[in-house]
């Protein structure tokens, strides 16, 4: 066993720790701001606008995560004349392809979420808050918003952790996360079971502690769905 | 007569058993992204450099082989795991690969050399390189090359050497560094290479520990029977030519 390349290397497991969680914090952030409006949009929204964003989850969905980062790494980096538009420097870089893989990924995956959420709200609610006059955008704030993340919240909280797992593939366009990380050890030192296994269980940990938070905040806000 | 006869299966049995044994193949791992020393053809066959010279070592040692194709991590962790019994794939001889696994006699002795965009200029004295960004193949003699003699550049390591390719095509890479003899008849001869040339001095393992002190197939530290057939093997290739005709073939008879 060679425990003590695992100790020496616990500076790059943190920053690999660090960047890992940063990439998590800052798809979930971004594809949030994207899925709510998609998911208001989708289910409220006319026949164009619902076979629009059906499309897009459904190309999102439909193909692996991998694909979609190599497509947007590698592949689009093949056309000169994006190479040489304003875009390039944004798109040159692996951080900004991997956070649009990510964002576009998960965005389609939690508008769908987001979506049945609003599905599963009883046609009474609404008409309660019609009767008392709301405006739309009140409607939107004060009844349609909590009842779609509450509703949804079990559901929205796998795709966290899902998401947060696919950060892995950050490796495979040199970002140095944590299976980075352990990739480079195993490709020095020609170990394999105590990088991945320190790796897994740093992810095991990250998990447990994401898990944390979304019961409490289920228990939080959405108490009052439990039947009693 | 029927004691005969069931002892004669019995025979047979024991004989196809201890068959089996002696035919398991030798394993060879391979990681096919260095053309033109191991590459995936078009037939999806591997084919190369090393491909062929593993046929004829297995051949003229009368060895029995099966050729993998491997991924690069794996490919040194699975030969000291046993997985494969031996790997031919460019493999440097260094003093720190000594420590993990054995190696036959050294069948080549490799260029370094960086490669870049026509007309761009870099000054490659110790230390400099400054604000260019090297991409290499993680784990690899040039990997530890760059890491120790350009800490102020930027290196961006792959897991196949392909993809460093992939990126000084598209701009994210300034250099690239590898075997001349890769970047002269894997990179530069495909189609639409014209904007890309050979860059630096022209290292080798006396310029650095880090090249090593040549290319050799690698075997398992315990397995010193395989080592000696394979270098039985390699030796009868010397006296036929057999190792230079490969290099007229593949490497314009360097």
């Amino acid at each position: 066993m060679n425990w003590d390349i695992i100790l020496d290397s616990a500076g790059l497991y943190l920053s690999g720790l660090r960047l890992t969680l940063g990439l998590t914090l800052a798809s979930l952030l971004f594809s949030f701001l994207l899925a709510v409006p998609l998911a208001l949009a989708k289910w409220s929204g006319g026949a164009v606008t619902r076979a629009i964003i059906s499309g897009y989850t459904l190309l999102f969905r439909g193909t692996p995560l991998l694909i979609q980062l190599f497509l947007i790494y590698f592949g689009l980096a093949q056309f000169e004349l994006l190479r040489e538009s304003w875009l390039w420097p944004w798109l040159s870089s692996p951080l900004v392809c991997v956070l649009l893989a990510f964002v576009l990924n998960s965005a389609a995956y939690s508008t769908e979420i987001f979506a049945a959420g609003l599905a599963h709200l009883p046609r009474g609610e609404i008409e309660a808050a019609r009767a008392f006059g709301m405006s739309a955008w009140v409607r939107t704030r004060r009844i349609y918003l909590p009842a779609m993340l509450t509703r949804s919240l079990p559901l929205y909280g796998n795709e966290a952790v899902m998401l947060m797992h696919a950060t892995s593939l950050a490796s495979t366009v040199t970002l140095m996360e944590i299976t980075g990380v352990a990739r480079n050890l195993t490709l020095n030192y020609y170990i394999q079971f105590e990088p991945y296994v320190t790796a897994g269980l740093l992810y095991l940990i990250l998990t447990l502690s994401l898990v944390g938070l979304l019961h409490w905040a289920e228990r939080r806000w959405a108490g009052y769905l439990v039947q009693r | 007569m029927r004691y005969a006869l069931s002892s004669l299966c019995l025979a047979t049995l024991l004989c196809t058993g201890a068959q089996a044994l002696a035919q398991q193949p030798i394993k060879i791992a391979t990681d096919a992204t260095f053309p033109p020393f191991e590459y995936i053809d078009a037939q999806g066959q591997l084919a190369g450099y090393d491909v062929e010279l593993a046929q004829a070592v297995c051949e003229a040692a009368e060895l029995d082989c099966e050729l993998i194709a491997a991924a690069w991590d794996g490919m040194i962790p699975g030969l000291m795991s046993r997985k494969y019994d031996a790997l031919i794939s460019q493999l440097t001889v260094t003093e720190e690969r000594r420590r993990s696994m054995a190696f036959t006699e050294v069948y080549s002795r490799p260029v370094f050399r960086f490669v870049g965009r026509d007309g761009s200029e870099y000054d490659f004295v110790e230390g400099d390189l400054a604000g260019a960004t090297i991409a290499v193949q993680t784990g690899t003699p040039m990997d530890a090359f760059v890491s120790r003699h350009f800490p102020r550049s930027t290196i961006k390591r792959y897991d196949s050497s392909s993809a460093a390719y992939l990126e000084l095509v598209s701009g994210r890479a300034d250099l690239v560094m590898s075997y001349e003899a890769q970047i002269t008849y894997g990179f530069l001869s495909d189609r639409g290479r014209e904007g890309f040339t050979l860059m630096g001095p022209r290292y080798t393992g006396q310029d650095a520990p880090e090249f090593g002190e040549g290319v050799a197939i690698a075997v398992n530290k315990r397995n010193d029977a395989l080592r000696e057939k394979l270098d039985q093997g390699l030796a009868k290739l010397r006296e036929t030519g057999a190792i230079e005709a490969l290099d007229a073939k593949y490497l314009g008879g360097e």
